[in-house]
């Protein structure tokens, strides 16, 4: 059989998902199983809700919970022995297909920024993600990956802080004495 | 006829004419980008405008109102990465569009149903206001309840792989909106006793995590593919195109206006059920629904710009907000010294037709921007991936504190990208997560409202909706979706109708 | 390159805090604990520009919701004192502890300035079949379980009013049917979908104007002089006389620890900005007592209003802690 073509299942439109209807993926199994246990778990902790101010009858907080977490364990395993049923589809590694080495780095990124937004501040913190990422994929000179990382940041950061007066984590970088700065330097200018 | 002369003020002050525009491209703006939200642009320039007058005040935050919620179709068609949560449904279709290379088309019909849903929005705003208003007035909460569960239902046409899995990730999407303190009893739900989790996990940040991390760490499949070369030489729709699509998006239309004037619910959803609609009445779409269907862009994109005029429809007759930005447009209108409230249309008629007179000034801006800026945009798009990639994943992060200021929010954010990645691998569908989260309170809170009212009992909870006539249609209408979505139903044709097909 | 680049940060951010070394000398973060469009948001919206004129400096307010406005008062506390972070809240935190919604309180803080205080009402659907509160308790005591209350939640203005309620007429059998704010309540009570609210006079006197809902009573010592001819609840039941005047209240505050001079800025600017002219008609517009009281003044307020409160809510049954287990004494003793 030929190799299926990636495009087919790229999963890149939420309207054409990116799973085979008639073959399992690498790993579909165990995302399947992990599905049921989850379910099966959160069932457990909506039972242990507790009405603070009454009787756990049908107008509780626990009510719906209930329901919608028994029909997740109900469809999740239906999901899983559908899955089970599927013949395996032996063109895919889950290496290639599902988890290539550039997702699971950019995976780690993205929980390494998680890590060090709140002590290293948004601006250290986001300068070093889009100089890494943009150097690693780009592959081009340190010159460029320099100037088109840290001119985006800037355009965002005066988008959402200055605009939006969005505050984001400062950490080590004074920005409000900075930010307090020009505007002294403004307003001091003006009058 | 000073009515008249109050909605025209708009047109003949030059300020607040550059106003209503300024806002308004902004607004597209605000929109487009996934995080930065028309409620947070509003909520700023409350402070922003404190000291100006009352009108231009006004005329600005109506500006980016209605560029907003036509903003999020853009990144929603370009990227897959909806700007605002009323753009889901135009990505299902508008994306797959985008991939052949027909963004320009897109944006195109996009735009001119924006503007169609938006001006049947004013327009019955400014005729119908009262009568509407008495008519959302009427829902009670088993009405509320009825209409969450007639909204969860569209899982049913959100998920095109397994229908399973669609109805698991719609429980999900419930399960993640119960998540917090109960906001009626306070009792902890889902919090596993973790201090962070007391405070609940927003929707904006699971839907910027599942449509845009998720989206951005599937692109890096293909980053050394070259993007999609996007035609863009036929923009306008022809007169035929649009021509077509009338009878439809009045419809969808009629959707927006209602579901945006009820009290709690909003273009978000009025959008998803449009695009249902949609799918049921169109019989032969030129192309399947998911993979590019025009009605699949009509439908969601004239609903929630209708939305909008519905949303000011409860706002200006009785002073009760029909969505989270005329929430804040109240807050704006009193702190000017205005009482908004049932009488402010008896006071002050002039403020009614000056916002009528606004909404019709920033629709006629919203589509000369959104015919005009379409080649900038696709630029976007075609810049290289390696740069595109980590920008989006940086403003997605950005975007979920942004909602609500909290860390948080990012931490969610980046695990539901992550856990987004592997469903949609593996054929779960992501739109009815949201479309749960969307609807997890309104089901929620209603259907305990209603029981309680009831004391506990479904004897007489049944008895009040079969007595209601609104309860009844509302409760016929789930019954016959539900009935059409299971295999019962294609039984029950096949028998019925089976044999006068076989006698054709 | 990049060690140039944190160098050239560092020395700007050495010359930014050497030129300017008076309060306040970046701008100040207002966390308000609801969400935007709210009465608090409103009210902070409309002081704070008054406020940060006076000050000399700049306030970037911010909507930090969830969990009663629990989140936002964590949040505030946990931030440095050094007044640079002001919380902007509501009465709720008073009695976050009694509810078991956390173990702090404004104890934790500092008032700036307690702005205003609301009136609460009793409002009822127009097709009631009572129109003041005398014949609104007869019709209760005679339909035992079929008048519905709107309600937000334990420890919401509507439960306390409850509570004063019950306390002195005796349990009533009502069903008490619970929306998440009085926005959403007021809407119900319109629609039909409940009898009878207890809400803040701001909040429903636009509609009662209107004529889409009607007052019973106000629940003060007096008449409210924005609903002429409508009885303090005082005149029909002097028992209240025990628990009024009382009512829900927006205030400005710092964390413990806050240096005085900045303090004493801080309450300055915001006394300044509360007695702004368009301030105070904006306030008495919606029914609103000014206040505008801080330091021990406001102290003895919040210690006042928490006993008052949360022996009444425990004494209703209403409570999950003893407010004894916090130290909070009985009013009286």
């Amino acid at each position: 059989m030929e190799r299926i073509d990636p495009e087919h299942h790229d999963g890149t439109s939420d309207a054409t998902p990116g799973g085979e209807p008639d073959k399992r993926r690498p790993g579909e199994m165990v995302f399947a199983a992990v599905m049921v246990l989850a379910s099966a778990y959160l069932v457990w902790n909506a039972w242990g809700i507790e009405n603070p101010f009454g009787p756990n009858g049908l107008s509780s907080p626990r009510s719906i919970p209930l329901a919608t977490t028994s029909v997740m364990v109900i469809s999740a395993l239906l999901v899983l022995v559908n899955t089970a049923r599927l013949p395996l589809d032996q063109t895919e590694t889950i290496l290639r297909d599902i988890l290539p080495v550039t997702v699971m780095l950019f995976a780690a990124f993205l929980v390494l920024y998680g890590v060090l937004l709140k002590p290293l501040g948004f601006l250290p913190t986001s300068a070093l993600f889009l100089v890494i990422a943009i150097k690693l994929l780009a592959r081009r000179g340190w010159v460029w990956t320099l100037s088109v990382s840290l001119f985006s940041l800037l355009l965002i950061w005066l988008i959402f802080r200055i605009v939006f007066t969005v505050l984001m984590p400062s950490g080590i970088v004074p920005e409000a004495e900075v930010i307090q700065f020009f505007r002294g330097l403004m307003s001091g200018g003006a009058s | 006829m000073t009515a008249l002369m109050d909605f025209l003020t708009v047109f003949t002050q030059p300020q607040l004419l550059l106003l209503v525009g300024l806002g308004t491209l902004a607004g597209v703006y605000v929109g487009a980008i996934p995080g930065l939200s028309v409620t947070m642009a509003v909520s700023i320039l409350i402070s922003f405008t404190f000291s100006w007058d009352v009108y231009p005040a006004i005329a600005l935050m109506i500006g980016i109102y209605m560029g907003g919620v036509y903003g999020g179709s853009r990144t929603a068609i370009l990227l897959n990465i909806p700007g605002a949560p009323s753009a889901i449904a135009t990505a299902l279709d508008g994306y797959p569009m985008a991939k052949r290379g027909e963004a320009g088309t897109a944006i195109g019909v996009t735009t001119v149903m924006s503007f169609i849903g938006g001006f049947i929005g004013i327009g019955v705003l400014a005729l119908a206001a009262p009568l509407v208003s008495d008519f959302a007035l009427r829902f009670q909460p088993r009405d509320y309840m009825l209409l969450a569960i007639l909204g969860i239902l569209l899982v049913g046409s959100l998920s095109q792989g397994s229908l399973l899995k669609g109805i698991f990730a719609g429980a999900l999407g419930i399960a993640i909106g119960a998540v917090g303190r109960d906001p009626l009893t306070f009792a902890e739900r889902f919090t596993f006793d973790f201090q962070l989790l007391e405070g609940g996990i927003s929707f904006i940040a699971v839907m910027i995590g599942m449509f845009g991390v998720s989206e951005a760490l599937l692109q890096l499949h293909h980053v050394d593919k070259d993007a999609v070369r996007q035609k863009i030489k036929r923009i306008v729709p022809s007169l035929a195109t649009v021509k077509k699509h009338l009878p439809l998006s009045l419809q969808t239309s009629s959707i927006g206006v209602v579901i945006g004037a009820l009290p709690g619910t909003g273009g978000d959803i009025a959008a998803l059920m449009a695009y249902d609609h949609a799918k049921r009445v169109t019989k032969n779409p030129e192309r399947e629904f998911g993979d590019g269907a025009m009605e699949g862009l009509v439908a969601p994109e004239t609903a929630n710009n209708s939305a909008v005029g519905g949303a000011f429809i409860p706002m200006m007759t009785l002073g009760i907000p029909g969505d989270a930005v005329t929430a804040i447009m109240i807050g704006a209108l009193f702190i000017h010294g205005l009482n908004p409230g049932p009488m402010l249309m008896i006071d002050q008629p002039d403020m009614f037709w000056f916002i009528v007179g606004c909404l019709v000034m920033a629709n006629f801006f919203m589509l000369f921007f959104g015919l005009t800026g379409i080649r900038l945009f696709t630029k976007i798009v075609e810049m290289p991936r390696s740069v595109l990639i980590p920008l989006i994943m940086l403003l997605s992060i950005v975007g979920a504190y942004a909602v609500n200021n909290s860390i948080t929010d990012v931490y969610w954010m980046l695990g539901f990208g992550i856990f987004g990645y592997f469903m949609r691998h593996y054929g779960y569908p992501l739109g009815p997560v949201i479309l749960g989260v969307i609807l997890s309170r309104l089901l929620d809170d209603n259907w305990r409202r209603a029981i309680i009212t009831e004391r506990e009992d479904l004897g007489r909870f049944f008895e009040s909706i079969v007595t209601s006539p609104l309860s009844l249609i509302l409760f016929l209408g789930v019954i016959l979706i539900f009935v059409s979505q299971t295999p019962l139903w294609t039984w029950a044709k096949a028998r019925v109708f089976g044999r006068k097909e076989n006698a054709k | 390159m990049k060690r140039m680049l944190i160098s050239a940060v560092g020395a700007l951010a050495l010359s930014a805090t050497m030129a300017v070394a008076e309060y306040p000398e970046k701008e100040i973060q207002g966390i308000i604990q609801w969400g935007a469009g709210g009465s608090t948001d409103t009210v902070m919206r409309s002081v704070t520009p008054h406020a940060e004129k006076a000050l000399g400096g700049t306030v970037v307010m911010q909507n930090m919701t969830g969990a009663v406005g629990a989140i936002a008062l964590n949040h505030v506390a946990g931030s440095a004192a050094d007044g640079y972070t002001l919380l902007m809240g509501a009465e709720n935190p008073m009695l976050y502890k009694v509810m078991g919604l956390g173990d702090k309180d404004y104890n934790e803080f500092i008032p700036i300035n307690i702005l205003a205080r609301g009136t609460p009402m009793l409002v009822a659907n127009n097709d009631a079949p009572f129109n003041t509160y005398g014949e609104m308790i007869a019709h209760i005591k005679a339909n035992p379980g079929t008048v519905r209350f709107g309600s937000t939640g334990p420890g919401g203005l509507p439960s306390v009013v409850n509570a004063m309620i019950g306390a002195v007429e005796g349990e009533l059998d009502v069903i008490s049917v619970p929306y998440d704010g009085d926005g959403p309540a007021l809407t119900g009570l319109q629609g039909g979908a409940i009898d009878v609210m207890p809400a803040v006079l701001g909040a429903a006197i636009e509609g009662i104007r209107a004529g889409n809902m009607k007052a019973l009573t106000v629940f003060d010592t007096a008449e409210n002089k924005h609903l002429p001819g409508i009885e303090a609840v005082t005149a029909a039941n002097a028992g209240y006389n025990t628990y009024l005047p009382w009512g829900p209240f927006f205030g400005v505050f710092t964390p413990k620890g806050t240096p005085d001079d900045v303090v004493a800025k801080l309450g300055a600017a915001y006394a300044e900005g509360a007695k702004n002219q368009e301030f105070i008609d904006l306030m008495e517009g919606r029914g609103f007592t000014l206040m505008g009281i801080s330091g021990d003044e406001a102290s003895a307020f919040l210690s006042k209003w928490q006993q008052g409160t949360a022996w009444l809510l425990h004494d209703a049954g209403l409570s999950k802690a003893s407010p004894a287990d916090f130290g909070i004494a009985r009013p009286g003793e």
